[in-house]
């Protein structure tokens, strides 16, 4: 009991003040502490330090996360901010981006990947002028950034790296029976599939899934553009059994054919997730597999014995040229986040040149450039695969393209439409031109859908 | 002051109110102690709205409009419902949802019964064998998920090991889910191997509450093995297995984590069934409506299994 209360209470059992007295006197004693500690909590929570909730991209790249994190936290230091972490890696970060902006409780900045200013620019923050002063003061952004950065003008995302990438091949096979390295997948990777495969051996020449997953994904949307064809149109229409049905057609063909004609694939690639074909790769199972950079870091690491032994190229083109997609990763501002501004503040820290460039040559390859800046930087010239995966990176286009990005264009990709019509036609029988058609008929849904917003 | 009246033989009493006729027939409706009543059940009744009907009317109301991401939602009437009815992949996921279910449940029952007559019959290790044959019942469906990933893997996978390299019963490896058939195979597999130790079990507690002497009185009567099974376990595990099965083939056409860990519904759409379905809606088109439309297209169908489910339930209570 406090001492005063119990004082008072020896009072009215001495019959020294009455008990209306007492009660009215504990209410002036309880009261004026109760107030006391509601001040001294409000002088407490105005001295304690800001929260910024950030969520992080858990990259297989783990060095770089290391590196970011220690970043963010010499920032926070700095600024005198406490930082929550949050880590979201390929497999759960949309699923978390879903959950929280619908709840109401979204981070206060977050890394996202390439579709993130498109899909979550609801909950986002406009944050051109940031966007405009890093890429002004970096020469520009490159192209591919800039394309998904932005919806009508406005910046919704800033950007951060673009995957580098590449064809894994090994070199020292190639070489071996002085094969030269493929610029076309036909017949180029082909030949030199078949050449250097031993299924006898478990040994397949090229490692490519069109399973639903990025990696399957990726393929399908580089192998319409490298075929001349396209999903979309240059207006953002549905494309794929219309305008560029025959280059579309072809292009499926020569994907699905890798596995059914020239049999050039290992069993069971169909059924693969993204990560299958760097286990197999590094396995040795595999003479080529096109894979981000986080395959040749893996194995940079390791010391792996196929780390001295693997080539990574361009990556092989068709009839219309070599296109790929490569995605920008970036940082949002949540429109919820009560400290912008100092959200805005650690972009700028993290984004700061030097410190990027830990960032990239912890990355062996995977950090590609956004700004123009970074692209001249000569550690690109440290490691003949680092060309490559750059060269990969420049070259790279959006989804929609030869159109805009659109909320359709990245649903389509979502719902891994592609990827389906491939499965369609080497799972379940049906004709390349059926599953064309098919998969038109979804594209169309979706884009009706989304046009109505 | 206290109101009073005067009664009929002019004598002033207290105007005690009469209950009225609405509150007399509630009482004789829900008895007399029918207000005290109500209050007890009051707050299951305010838990069940608030935690069921108000999230399942939500649930109804969402499906029922257009909702993106971050956007507030546009009533479109039954249009998504009516979208999804002529939507080739959906009605794919449909199919392979029976395909799944059934295929799953079916074995499981046999193998449960299999299981059950084995663990009561007098084999050494009894209680060991039961430990054993509930692992599988018992390890979290990420971990059996994950472990078969890796069996099935078409290059690395140690099925293809056995078959190939161990064995030498196949030349090359299969695709195990790479194939639709081998792939819808697969994902049955392991949702068998994880659920029929709960059949058995189940199936164990029931056998074991059989009396003895109806089986010794049939021996004595010169029933076979098979025909001791046929007419006295079978009939006395008629509710059990009832129950069992329709519990098993909720939660088998509830299954999520076995087919999206191991397929993602592919290759191509051929394992997609609808939990994988709706969660693709969600998460990856994330088209809440749609999702929430995919999601309650599996309602009839679980009610009647439900419905069922509770009238078995209740009977074997009542007895």
């Amino acid at each position: 009991m406090d001492r005063r209360v119990a004082a008072l209470a020896e009072q009215v059992a001495a019959n020294v003040i009455s008990r209306r007295e007492f009660v009215r006197r504990v209410a002036l004693v309880t009261g004026s502490a109760a107030v006391g500690t509601h001040v001294l909590g409000s002088m407490a929570s105005a001295q304690a330090k800001p929260k910024l909730r950030a969520w992080l991209f858990k990259s297989f790249v783990t060095d770089c996360n290391e590196i970011l994190a220690k970043h963010i936290e010499a920032w926070a230091k700095e600024r005198n901010v406490d930082v929550e972490f949050d880590w979201a890696t390929f497999g759960d970060r949309e699923q978390k981006f879903v959950a929280a902006i619908e709840a109401g409780n979204p981070p206060d900045l977050a890394e996202m990947n390439y579709q993130g200013p498109m899909r979550y620019r609801p909950a986002l923050r406009d944050v051109t002028k940031l966007a405009k002063d890093l890429a002004g003061a970096r020469g520009g952004l490159l192209p591919y950034a800039d394309r998904v950065m932005q919806f009508d003008g406005k910046y919704y995302g800033i950007a951060h790296q673009a995957f580098g990438g590449g064809l894994h091949i090994r070199k020292d096979l190639v070489e071996a029976k002085g094969l030269k390295m493929p610029k076309v997948y036909d017949p180029d990777v082909i030949d030199v599939a078949k050449k250097l495969q031993d299924p006898s051996k478990d040994l397949w020449g090229f490692g490519q899934t069109l399973n639903r997953c990025d990696d399957g994904n990726g393929f399908m949307q580089n192998i319409l553009w490298c075929y001349g064809g396209s999903a979309w149109d240059k207006d953002g229409k549905p494309a794929l059994a219309t305008t560029f049905a025959k280059q579309n057609l072809e292009a499926l063909k020569f994907a699905v054919d890798t596995i059914r004609v020239h049999k050039v694939q290992p069993p069971g690639v169909m059924g693969w997730t993204d990560v299958s074909n760097n286990e197999s790769y590094m396995a040795g199972k595999l003479v080529s597999t096109n894979n981000g950079a986080s395959l040749y870091y893996a194995m940079v690491k390791r010391n792996h014995p196929l780390a001295d032994k693997t080539s990574v190229i361009l990556t092989p083109g068709g009839p219309a040229g070599s296109f790929v997609f490569a995605g920008t990763y970036n940082w949002g501002i949540f429109q919820k986040s009560k400290y912008h501004e100092l959200a805005e503040d650690m972009i700028r820290w993290v984004e700061d040149e030097k410190r990027f460039e830990e960032f990239m040559k912890a990355s062996i390859g995977q950090a590609g450039p956004v700004y123009k800046s970074r692209a001249d930087n000569a550690y690109w010239k440290t490691d003949p695969n680092f060309e490559g995966m750059k060269a990969n990176v420049l070259r790279s286009m959006w989804p929609g393209y030869p159109g805009p990005i659109t909320p359709a264009a990245i649903e389509v990709q979502a719902q891994y439409v592609l990827c389906d019509m491939a499965g369609r036609v080497v799972s379940a029988g049906l004709t390349p031109e059926a599953a064309l058609k098919e998969a038109h008929g979804r594209i169309e849904e979706i884009h009706k859908v989304r046009s109505r917003g | 002051m206290a109101a009073t009246r005067v009664t009929d033989l002019g004598v002033e009493q207290p105007d005690v109110r009469r209950p009225s006729a609405l509150s007399l027939s509630l009482r004789r409706l829900l008895g007399p102690d029918w207000r005290m009543g109500f209050l007890f059940i009051l707050p299951i009744v305010l838990l069940v709205l608030s935690l069921v009907a108000y999230p399942f009317s939500y649930a109804i109301y969402l499906s029922m409009t257009r909702k993106f991401v971050g956007m507030p939602p546009i009533f479109v009437g039954l249009e998504n419902y009516i979208r999804l009815a002529h939507d080739g992949f959906f009605l794919r996921a449909v199919w392979n949802s029976f395909i799944f279910t059934f295929g799953s449940v079916v074995f499981k029952l046999g193998l449960g019964m299999l299981m059950a007559l084995v663990l009561t019959s007098n084999i050494r290790f009894r209680s060991f064998f039961t430990g054993v044959l509930l692992v599988p019942w018992v390890a979290p469906t990420v971990v059996t998920a994950l472990n078969f990933l890796w069996i099935y893997d078409g290059s690395l996978g140690v099925l293809n090991y056995l078959l190939v390299k161990v064995f030498r019963i196949l030349p090359q490896g299969v695709g195990w889910l790479s194939e639709p058939y081998t792939a819808m195979a697969s994902v049955i597999f392991v949702n068998i191997w994880r659920g029929f130790p709960f059949f058995g079990i189940s199936f164990l507690a029931g056998m074991k509450a059989i009396p003895a002497e109806l089986y010794e009185a049939a021996a004595v009567d010169g029933a076979n093995v098979i025909q001791r099974f046929l007419h006295i376990t079978l009939p006395a595990l008629r509710n059990i297995v009832i129950i069992v099965v329709l519990l098993s083939t909720i939660w088998t056409f509830n299954d999520f984590g076995i087919v999206y860990i191991l397929t993602r519904g592919g290759p191509g759409g051929a394992t997609m069934v609808l939990p994988v379905f709706a969660y693709e809606m969600a998460f990856g088109a994330q088209r809440l409506g749609d999702a929430i439309a995919v999601a309650l297209y599996m309602l009839p169908g679980l009610a009647i299994v439900i419905v069922l489910l509770a009238r078995y339930m209740r009977r074997g209570h009542a007895r």
